[in-house]
């Protein structure tokens, strides 16, 4: 069983920078902003070449559909 | 390794249709009149993908990080990814046999494609995007086969309500599947032979309604009533053929990934969400429409789901969505709360159903990947979830996606014939056991981190 969150600390003077840049926008809190970017950087590192162009995976996701595996 | 093990993978079939109709079926009787035999218990989720990836390899969808074909791209709420045979990192059965500098011939596993690269040779599954990709290994097989059998077939196309069709369609695929295998029996040097047909979950999606009396849909005396048992007599004939050319000494292995059953229809879980105030559209969504191309307010939705054999459940969570708006503190309590709405949904004439519903994050061990927050079976299966939208009414009689008769059930088969021991014994096991239980039939060391039992050794009776 593992938890579903927790917590670490970031700098101060970073918690307030990223509070200034998400004024205004969608994001909902500093911890979302951070869950997001950080989420993005470590896809882009573990980024294996890509299996499907787009064309393909629309294929495959149109036949998944049809097969009942998904939507 | 002192044998040969051949593993004959019928996608979907259930203990219900090979064992108890076994007078129907000459060669499967012989292997259960000689071999331990029962239901086999699949994964959660009981899906083509992981299941035969969880069979294989002895790990479940927990530590495996698979939940289905597709998956959430981290926390995002549009990006997704399908699962292919890359998104595999666990060692197989084939990985310890080829250790052991055995051989293996595997034909169409899901997920196979990309073609892995294996200590023998593979043809991959059906979720290759095209017949022009490459989908062997090694990849000169591929116009090996071609120049023999024209083009291979890894599908049918489903969902059409031209049953004639479609009934032509899965013979003819499952009748090259086993001309290919054949093939590569005959020809190349093998320790451990796998493969998968998938027509036979094909065939019971399209024609289940047809044979089954229970099913709300059956009409007596239809001309498809022995559609499905027809084809399993065909593949009966098959498995006999392929038996003679592997050899006396071989062990055999016939099993399913899951089971099926009826499908008493699709309850619209994303429009029961909205219903109930957890989820909040910008627009009046299009019949049908689905969720990943409806613009969500998602500053005042808290929960999503997607659709398939069963639903999974997403919680918008400030911290984690980009725009989540539950509290990370109450996120227990709202999953708890919501279990509790979940499990209060009731049939379209008020009647009680079997609802499960795991929490990934407490359910496996180990959990990996893109996990939901709630995986749900409605009424233990029975009800297919469908995530689109716009259909004014929580119940469909149908599949939203085309006609569809049958849906998974968590049980599947499998007949293990061994001819040393010729043992008939009913004994039902798990998925997780199988790997062990083919690498001890092989004389294999079963790896530690495999946690299953290996089947009629008397730990599992």
């Amino acid at each position: 069983m593992s938890k579903e969150f927790t917590t670490i600390s970031i700098p101060t003077a970073l918690f307030k920078k990223i509070e200034e840049t998400i004024r205004g926008t969608e994001v909902s809190s500093v911890a979302s902003y951070v869950a997001k970017v950080v989420g993005e950087a470590l896809l882009k590192a573990e980024a294996e070449p890509e299996v499907f162009n787009k064309e393909e995976e629309e294929k495959v996701k149109d036949r998944l559909k049809a097969l009942g595996y998904i939507d | 390794m002192d044998r040969k093990f051949l593993v004959i993978g019928l996608d979907s079939a259930p203990s219900e249709i090979v064992i108890d109709r076994r007078s129907e079926f000459p060669v499967l009787s012989r292997l259960i009149e000689g071999g331990l035999h029962g239901k086999m218990r699949s994964s959660d989720p009981p899906i083509t993908i992981p299941a035969w990836m969880v069979m294989t390899t002895g790990k479940d969808p927990g530590r495996l990080g698979l939940y289905g074909f597709r998956h959430r791209t981290g926390y995002s709420y549009d990006k997704m990814w399908i699962a292919t045979s890359q998104a595999f990192k666990e060692r197989a059965i084939w990985d310890v046999v080829g250790d052991h500098g055995g051989r293996s011939c595997l034909v169409s596993i899901p997920p196979s494609y990309p073609p892995r690269r294996v200590p023998g040779e593979l043809i991959s599954c059906f979720i290759t995007p095209d017949q022009d990709k490459e989908y062997t290994y090694p990849k000169e097989l591929r116009a090996e086969i071609e120049a023999k059998f024209g083009p291979y077939r890894f599908d049918v196309v489903f969902r059409t309500e031209d049953r004639d069709e479609i009934l032509k369609e899965i013979h003819a695929m499952t009748a090259k599947r086993f001309d290919v295998i054949e093939y590569l029996m005959e020809t190349r040097p093998w320790n451990f032979f796998m493969f998968v047909e998938i027509g036979v979950d094909r065939i019971q999606h399209a024609f289940w309604k047809y044979m089954d009396k229970a099913h709300h849909l059956y009409e007596p005396g239809n001309k498809y009533e022995t559609a499905i048992v027809d084809y399993y007599k065909y593949l009966d004939g098959r498995i006999g053929e392929l038996l003679k050319r592997a050899g006396d000494d071989t062990a055999v292995l016939v099993v399913s990934d899951h089971g099926a059953k009826r499908m008493k229809g699709a309850f619209c879980i994303n429009e029961w969400l909205i219903r109930e105030g957890d989820l909040v559209l910008k627009e009046k969504p299009q019949r049908g429409a689905s969720i990943e191309k409806t613009p969500v307010d998602w500053r005042r939705t808290k929960v999503w789901g997607w659709g398939g054999y069963y639903a999974r459940l997403f919680f918008n969570v400030e911290g984690r969505e980009p725009q989540g708006i539950i509290k990370p503190e109450d996120y227990e309590k709202e999953r708890e709360a919501m279990i509790e709405r979940l499990l209060a949904i009731r049939g379209p004439n008020g009647e009680a159903w079997a609802t499960r519903i795991i929490k990934p994050n407490e359910y496996f061990a180990d959990v990996r990947g893109d996990y939901p927050d709630l995986m749900v079976y409605f009424d233990d299966l029975f009800w297919r979830s469908a995530g689109t939208l716009g259909w004014g009414t929580l119940y469909l009689a149908e599949n939203d996606t085309g006609p569809d008769d049958a849906v998974h059930a968590q049980e599947g088969m499998y007949i293990l014939y061994d001819p040393r021991k010729k043992e008939s014994r009913r004994v039902d096991i798990d998925i997780l056991d199988v790997a062990p239980t083919v690498l001890a039939s092989m004389g294999l060391p079963v790896p530690p981190d495999m946690r299953g039992k290996v089947a009629g050794s008397g730990l599992n009776t």
